[in-house]
C-alpha cells in the first residue's frame, strides 16, 4: 500500500515537472519571425494601437509574435497578436 | 471502520482536485474554459468553507483547526517519530486543509481579478495569479506528501479513506 501511495507521489511530482518544462509557449499563435534583431519594437506596436484607441496593458513575446493584451477601441478587453517583422494582425486559435 | 469523511467532505474534496487539475492544464487554452473551471472552483471552496462551518463531525473546521501550540507540540512529536493517531485531521493536516482552501480562493480571486476592466492585462495581477498558484501546488505537494507518510506510519490508506469514507476504529494513543 505504502509502496503504491510513493509511486503516485513520484508520478505527479514528474508529471508536475514535465508541465513547467514544457510551459513557456502558450501555442495560441506562432509568427515565423525569425531573430529578434529583426523585429520592430514594441513601442512602434503600442504607438500605432494607441493611435487606433486601443489602451495597452502589456505586451509580450509569446511563439514569435507580439502579444497584446489591452482594452480596443471599442472598450473591449482584447488579447491580441502581431507579426513582430510586419506588425499585422496575426489570427488566435480561437476567438 | 467507523465512519468518518461524510458524503459532501469527499465529493467536495475529489470535485477540488479534478477542478484544480482542469484549470491548471487549461491555463493557456483558448476560450474561456479556464475562467469558468476556476468559477466552478470557487463554488466548491466556498461550499467546504459553508460545510466546514455548518456541516457535522469531522467535517467541522472546529473539530479539526487546532490552536497553534497544540499544533506545535503535535508537529515535535512527529519529528520524535511517536504522533498520536487521529480519527479525523491531525492537527498539522488540518492547518493544510485550511491553508489549502484559503490559496485555492485567493488563486481563483486574483484570476477573476484579471477578467475585469480594470486589471485586464495588468502584470502584476498575473504574476501574483502564476505565483499563488506555483504556491499552491507546492501545498498539493505537501499535503500529498503528508498523505502518504501518514498512510504509512500508521498503517492505513487515507486516499481510499477519502473515497469510501471510512477508518479504522481508533485506538489508545501510544505510551
Amino acid at each position: 500500500m505504502s509502496r503504491k501511495i510513493s509511486a503516485a507521489v513520484l508520478a505527479a511530482t514528474a508529471i508536475a515537472i514535465a508541465s513547467v518544462q514544457v510551459a513557456g509557449a502558450t501555442g495560441l499563435a506562432t509568427c515565423d519571425s525569425g531573430s529578434p534583431d529583426g523585429w520592430q519594437p514594441q513601442e512602434k506596436l503600442a504607438a500605432m494601437l494607441k493611435e487606433k484607441g486601443w489602451e495597452i496593458r502589456n505586451i509580450k513575446v509569446d511563439g514569435g509574435c507580439y502579444e497584446v493584451y489591452a482594452i480596443d477601441d471599442k472598450g473591449e478587453r482584447a488579447e491580441a497578436y502581431f507579426h513582430p517583422v510586419t506588425l499585422e494582425r496575426v489570427e488566435t486559435a480561437s476567438e | 471502520m467507523v465512519p468518518v469523511w461524510d458524503l459532501a467532505v469527499r465529493v467536495l474534496h475529489w470535485s477540488l482536485v479534478l477542478t484544480v487539475a482542469a484549470a491548471w492544464l487549461t491555463r493557456h487554452s483558448p476560450g474561456r474554459w479556464h475562467e469558468w473551471i476556476g468559477y466552478a472552483t470557487l463554488a466548491i471552496v466556498a461550499a467546504r468553507a459553508v460545510w466546514g462551518f455548518l456541516g457535522r463531525g469531522y467535517a467541522l473546521f472546529a473539530q479539526f483547526v487546532r490552536a497553534p501550540g497544540e499544533t506545535a507540540d503535535y508537529a515535535r512529536t512527529v519529528l520524535a517519530g511517536r504522533e498520536a493517531r487521529y480519527i479525523g485531521h491531525n492537527p498539522l493536516g488540518g492547518w493544510m486543509v485550511v491553508a489549502l482552501l484559503a490559496m485555492v480562493a485567493l488563486v481563483g480571486f486574483t484570476g477573476w481579478l484579471y477578467t475585469t476592466d480594470r486589471y485586464w492585462g495588468v502584470p502584476w495581477v498575473e504574476e501574483l495569479h502564476e505565483t499563488l498558484s506555483d504556491i499552491l501546488f507546492a501545498f498539493v505537494g505537501l499535503h500529498i506528501i503528508g498523505v502518504a507518510f501518514t498512510s504509512r506510519k500508521h498503517r492505513e490508506n487515507l486516499v481510499a479513506a477519502m473515497l469510501h469514507g471510512r477508518k479504522r476504529e481508533g485506538e489508545p494513543p501510544p505510551r
